[in-house]
């Protein structure tokens, strides 16, 4: 755990700078970007082509800092709970049509049905008010769930964003530059992205020259370094592995945090993913808080029986059953909560949607502690908090929510990817995702 | 009615600020300097606990979870004992009133210090966030010319270029970004900001954006960006500026030519005017240079390759594999009175700038490499041609710097 931002940074420049070792320093215009993934580029909510077709409002750095995009500026009102975003202007989406208040609107009020907040036009600025203060919508509004997106009329995706969709068939999504992109044009001509396809399958192709960005899971991670694969590796860890324990089907608090005590994170930390991530028991990751060390992450047998008591009900721990090495977690879960005596068995998620304790993967996309906290809490159907970033607040938020025990943190787990020589200038957004507008070919005519 | 409003964030260079970087260009920053930014931050997170205490006794552990060198961990220690001392909470090694536990971590934004505070069962927390530098870039020896740099303005958004007009007490700095022009008027040895004009444009620019300040004789300056020039000229008594700014494809000056830059992409077109008979192939960057014998004109095309024309005759340079994209030549008095600078090829998270003697179409190293901890976006020649402004992009600091790069003679 110790130095972990700095140990994170050194891996991202050690294995970085050896993928782009023949790079030279000014970006080529041309060539196809060819992308695979394991799930799909558009429908997955964290898919690689959302950022690339998509814009948002407002975009936050690796440091946190909040910067304009489709919004150039903003003020809030009435202690936070209004706020004012102008936009951009001469932005088009794909398909010609202006960026209008009135498209933003339509695009926030889909993607934002169940939030506390409304959404109107006035002018070239939208409004956002709700009866509880948004210390953190500016930053919010950077994740992706809220980008700006519309449909074009023959129903296919049209965004603001650095590429155009042209076309989504056998199972591949093309994607091309857009010429009129207010950040510039890409420097690639074309992506083509196959997703919905296994690692295996991604690196037989990145073998044999048929892909330049594979991704490298973290239990496989190890292995890419041995086979020294040239990578490229988020700044900080971003997807949180955590069970979630129902309070509805196991009321008893002490029941719960029997559960949480009994689960050995060390084990999977060591043996399954190879020490790649960092052991936790907080919702978000030490690079973003710097206050994960205060939750104790470590197993207690003895405590976990004790809190149990003569208690035996049968528990069920769900987990996605197309991901083996979930599998393999919720396996080794299961083994752990037996020695506390608990009577529990592995089943599917699929099967088993009311399972107690369902294993999830969450990934956290924001990038600052406080959206990110917020994001997270929605993940798992907490209620919102309002206070704002100062440490100490969102460490009590948290630490308030975790005494419930109804999820337990295991581990952050880092994104990765497997990068071909020929792509110059990778960088990976602060939650992993490949900025591929900013990628050039070296081959590139 | 509270307003919070977005300004774009930036870092002004003030005497201190350009003091401590030449000093961690030339040589490392003495640990005392450094040892000293403690003492706030130990006496606000001493308050923060003895708040938490009260009077009377604690023991106190301090972990270091960061990037903090060991030694300076111990003077946070003393920093904190001395301080809990001044408020009435006094550092025993066991049987006190509370347990203090300082850790000293850090998240993407810096150095987050944790003070746990256990009575009994209750443990509270209090936190302290403590901003902190990073390193800077560092010379390496050179074997026969030596590179220095000299910061000249930092700020969050993307510098294209930055020149310096005038001399003595007249002297104003011009920023170039990709959507003002700043000048800024040296006043007690800071910079102060004097005049803002916003760039119009009519069409988004480049993702790769590249711009250029050149000096005129019988106006202050021309500025050029892809697609666009803009003419400043004084106005009054004052120094007070004049910007008009057009769609223009016309030319930017390179020397003694002048060459067309592809409004939509990030190098030149090749076309060359008055040029050298032919069209030259697409190029970023470009550099004359003055040598016994004639006038060179080194050019690095978008293929990576680099060539010279001289005296009608038109060869690839030998020397210059390892060279980047960017390219300038600068008078130095050293060697044979002109070098070539051209930035390093490799990895974008670091870069440098190296010197190059040029012998016939052989580039022949000169100076030890100068290294910088981002990647170099722009290298030009200033006007006075005995320097260049190079721009680096610091990722890690989400901000950028421009230097003046100079060839020193070693002896």
């Amino acid at each position: 755990m110790k130095l972990t931002v700095l140990r994170w940074l050194v891996v991202i420049s050690l294995l970085f700078g050896s993928a782009l070792a023949a790079a030279r320093t000014r970006p080529r215009y041309g060539g196809t970007l060819h992308v695979e993934t394991r799930t799909d580029p558009l429908k997955s909510p964290d898919g690689i082509a959302r950022k690339l077709l998509f814009d948002t409002l407002t975009q936050v750095t690796d440091r946190g800092e909040v910067m304009p995009a489709l919004a150039v500026s903003w003020e809030t009102q009435s202690a936070n709970h209004r706020w004012q975003f102008h936009l951009r202007s001469a932005v088009h989406f794909h398909d010609g049509s202006p960026l209008t208040a009135e498209a933003v609107v339509q695009s926030l009020s889909v993607a934002c049905k169940h939030c506390a907040w409304h959404v109107r036009a006035a002018g070239d600025s939208v409004i956002v008010t709700s009866d509880t203060p948004m210390p953190e919508l500016p930053a919010e509004l950077a994740r992706s769930v809220y980008a700006i997106t519309r449909q074009d009329d023959n129903g296919n995706p049209s965004g603001t964003g650095p590429f155009r969709f042209i076309a989504n068939s056998n199972g591949i999504l093309f994607l091309s530059a857009n010429d009129d992109s207010w950040q510039g044009r890409p420097f690639v001509d074309a992506i083509e992205v196959y997703g919905n396809r296994p690692v295996r399958d991604q690196w037989l192709d990145f073998s044999v020259g048929k892909t330049d960005l594979v991704e490298v899971p973290p239990e496989l991670l190890r292995q890419a370094q041995q086979d020294r694969m040239p990578l490229a590796i988020a700044a900080r860890p971003s997807d949180l592995l955590a069970v979630s324990v129902s309070a509805e089907q196991i009321g008893d608090e002490h029941l719960r945090e029997s559960i949480a005590l009994a689960l050995d994170r060390a084990a999977l930390f060591n043996v399954i993913f190879q020490k790649q991530g960092e052991v936790t028991a907080s919702l978000l990751p030490n690079a973003l808080s710097g206050y994960s060390f205060l939750f104790p992450a470590a197993a207690n047998l003895s405590r976990s029986r004790e809190l149990r008591g003569a208690q035996s009900i049968p528990l069920h721990l769900s987990v996605d059953s197309s991901s083996a090495v979930l599998q393999l977690v919720a396996e080794r879960l299961a083994l752990n909560l037996r020695d506390a005596g608990w009577n529990v068995r592995v089943v599917s998620q699929a099967a088993n949607p009311n399972a107690e304790l369902p294993l999830r993967l969450v990934h956290v996309e924001a990038a600052d502690a406080a959206s990110a906290l917020q994001e997270t809490l929605d993940d798992f159907g907490a209620p919102a908090h309002d206070e704002g970033p100062d440490p100490v607040v969102l460490y009590r938020t948290e630490s308030s929510f975790l005494q419930s025990h109804t999820v337990i943190p295991l581990l952050y787990l880092p994104r990765a990817y497997g990068v071909s020589g020929r792509v110059q200038n990778l960088v990976l957004a602060p939650d992993g995702t490949p900025l591929l507008a900013n990628v050039s070919l070296e081959d590139a005519k | 009615m509270r307003v919070r409003e977005y300004n774009s964030p930036q870092r002004m260079t003030s005497p201190n600020r350009l003091l401590a970087w030449s000093i961690a260009l030339l040589l490392s920053i003495p640990s005392a300097l450094a040892l000293n930014s403690w003492e706030a931050p130990s006496a606000d997170l001493a308050r923060q606990i003895a708040a938490l205490t009260g009077p009377g006794t604690i023991t106190l552990v301090v972990t270091n979870r960061s990037s903090i060198a060991s030694d300076d961990v111990a003077v946070i220690r003393r920093a904190l004992e001395r301080e809990l001392r001044s408020a009435g909470v006094i550092v025993r090694p066991k049987n006190t009133d509370s347990d203090v536990r300082v850790t000293l971590s850090q998240n993407m934004q810096g150095w987050l210090w944790v003070a746990e505070v256990q009575e009994g069962s209750e443990t509270r927390v209090a936190m302290l966030t403590v901003s902190g530098a990073t390193a800077s870039g560092a010379v390496s020896p050179g074997p026969a010319i030596t590179l220095r740099a000299n910061l000249l303005y930092a700020q969050n958004d993307p510098i294209l270029d930055v020149a310096v007009l005038g001399t003595g007490n007249e002297q104003h700095m011009i920023v170039l970004d990709p959507a003002h022009i700043r000048a800024y008027m040296s006043t007690g040895g800071s910079w102060q900001l004097a005049q803002s004009y916003d760039i119009p444009r009519s069409q988004p620019l480049p993702r790769d954006l590249r711009g250029r300040i050149v000096p005129a004789n019988d106006h202050l300056f021309d500025a050029y960006l892809p697609g666009i020039a803009c003419t400043a000229t004084r106005t009054g008594e004052g120094w007070t500026m004049m910007v008009a700014c057009s769609d223009s494809d016309d030319p930017w000056p390179i020397g003694s030519q002048k060459a067309l830059y592809n409004s939509t992409r990030n190098f030149f077109t090749g076309v060359v005017v008055p040029g050298f008979g032919p069209k030259l192939p697409p190029f970023y960057s470009a550099a004359e240079l003055v040598r016994t014998g004639g006038t060179a004109f080194l050019f690095a095309d978008v293929n990576g390759a680099v060539h010279i024309l001289e005296s009608g005759s038109h060869k690839l340079m030998i020397g210059a594999r390892d060279w980047g994209s960017d390219i300038a030549a600068v008078r130095s008095g050293c060697g044979s009175g002109a070098q070539v600078l051209a930035s390093a090829a490799g990895s974008p998270a670091t870069d440098s700038l190296r010197a190059y003697e040029i012998s016939g179409h052989e580039a022949i190293t000169a100076s030890a490499p100068l290294n910088f901890d981002g990647a170099i976006t722009a290298i030009w020649t200033s006007s006075d041609k005995t320097s260049a402004t190079v721009v680096v992009e610091k990722p890690q600091e989400s901000g950028y710097e421009a230097y003046s790069v100079t060839v020193a003679c070693s002896h």
